[in-house]
């Protein structure tokens, strides 16, 4: 759970964008989660409000959700993202709060409700820090006025995104299916 | 080679497969009942055994295999859902990819096989050890798989093990929450003893070890306490289960040097009746 690496890594996460309007975004959040198959996810938007509104309305659909931001007590955060990481529900929507990335090995779904402004945002959200960079994939929701910060944190981070195809290879983020490059014997 | 036997299912519709999909992605302790009525109502498997056969298989191969984060979710699932059909079905699944991945070639450094076995262990453990049920010998013969992967594996010594003690010692873990199966219980105690013999082996890997010493640690033993027998190297007994199992293994290949003359002795023995 300590870690002391720095350095967030973007290997092992497949990155797609899905090009929406914002109306359709709920629309498209509910096809992602009929067609993939998500241990635990993430849900990022860009300001509390959204997180507390996106949380609320999907709670209503049937979703098993947390929500957490910034502008929540240190210990409700910490007892939220407690029971996250325990499992006690499936998919948590948040602000930008996590500093050096995510260490839950079960999200293997991430998802950029909003899309960030800035790459190290992007980078906070996505990457992974540790030594394995767990298999993952994330996805972007696009919308028109998101189209240049989406070059721009492509470029800056020298990473490809993607458009999402219709179906997505399981194999590119369901752990298991994963060969592991590292030797764990001996 | 994971997908055999499907092809006879008649799986559900695109739409109901997205359904299914949704209310697993969303399954959790605190919404069980109501989407356990979900999924009832959108497969109807009490009525439909196709159905019934179809969750079965998503349950343990897309489910169970991957996700050991949620195996007691999921078995809380089959709690609530109260389908003895699906139950049954979802062990037939169980032992189906358990054997498998057992017969799978196991001599190269297979990781992913290596955690889906571990998992499905546990799983099965969960299914039937945690709620008193028993593992018959012929379902599963962990005995047997033991001395034989210890015997088995000649390129890289030792190779079948990595994959056949931690599925053992997952299998056995919920033996401590049994009433039935936990120590002193003479199956498991005996399952012990032989994982004690091969602790003993002084060129067994660390990693095998501690995995041993790990199970000893949730079912509440000593190690020291146990008793391990010579289980594993009763050669009259290897060369009759070898002769009547086979294994799928080309015996006298596979065996390590040391039993050599041993099966020229059996061979002969064949040959002259």
């Amino acid at each position: 759970e300590i870690n002391l690496m720095d350095e967030l890594t973007l290997k092992g996460i497949t990155q797609y964008y899905a090009f929406v309007q914002e109306r359709q975004k709920v629309h498209c959040l509910n096809t992602l989660f009929s067609k993939l198959q998500i241990n635990q996810s993430i849900i990022f938007c860009n300001s509390t409000q959204r997180v507390e509104l996106l949380a609320k309305k999907i709670t209503e659909l049937g979703y098993s959700c947390y929500y957490i931001h910034a502008k929540m007590a240190q210990a409700h955060r910490n007892r939220v993202f407690h029971d996250f990481r325990a499992g006690l529900c499936r998919n948590l929507v948040c602000s930008d709060l996590f500093t050096r990335g995510i260490d839950i090995q079960a999200v293997n779904v991430v998802i950029n409700f909003d899309f960030p402004k800035m790459a190290e945002t992007y980078l906070h959200r996505i990457g992974r820090s540790g030594r394995f960079g767990h298999l993952g994939v994330a996805i972007n929701l696009i919308t028109y006025d998101d189209r240049f910060a989406l070059h721009r944190i492509e470029q800056e981070l020298g990473t490809e995104i993607r458009p999402i195809p219709r179906d997505i290879d399981k194999s590119l983020y369901v752990a298991e299916f994963h060969q592991e490059e590292e030797n764990e014997e001996s | 080679q994971h997908q055999e036997g499907s092809a006879e299912l008649t799986n559900p519709i695109e739409a109901e497969m997205d359904k299914i999909s949704f209310i697993f992605n969303n399954l959790s302790l605190m919404n069980l009942t109501a989407k356990t009525d979900d999924i009832k109502e959108v497969l109807k498997i009490d009525e439909n055994l196709m159905h019934a056969k179809w969750l079965a298989q998503y349950l343990v191969m897309k489910r169970a295999s991957i996700e050991p984060n949620f195996h007691a979710l999921y078995s809380q699932f089959l709690v609530v859902l109260k389908s003895e059909r699906l139950y049954d079905e979802v062990i037939k699944e169980t032992y189906k990819n358990i054997g498998i991945l057992l017969r799978a070639d196991k001599s190269m450094a297979n990781f992913s096989d290596r955690s889906l076995l571990k998992n499905l262990g546990h799983w099965l453990g969960l299914m039937l050890l945690a709620r008193n049920k028993p593992i018959l010998m012929v379902d599963l013969d962990m005995k047997h798989l033991i001395i034989e992967a210890y015997h088995g594996g000649q390129q890289e010594k030792q190779q079948e093990l990595l994959y056949v003690v931690p599925f053992v010692a997952k299998v056995l873990e919920s033996a401590a929450k049994s009433k039935v199966f936990k120590p002193p219980c003479p199956w498991t105690t005996g399952l012990m003893n032989i994982l004690a013999e091969l602790h003993a082996e002084p060129d067994l890997k660390l990693n095998l070890k501690f995995e041993i010493e790990v199970l000893c640690k949730t079912l509440n033993l000593e190690i020291s306490e146990l008793r391990p027998g010579n289980a594993l190297k009763d050669y009259q007994r290897l060369g009759k289960l070898l002769d009547i199992k086979g294994f799928g293994m080309n015996t006298s290949q596979q065996l390590p040097s040391l039993q050599k003359p041993m099966m020229e002795e059996m061979k002969g023995f064949k040959q002259d009746n």
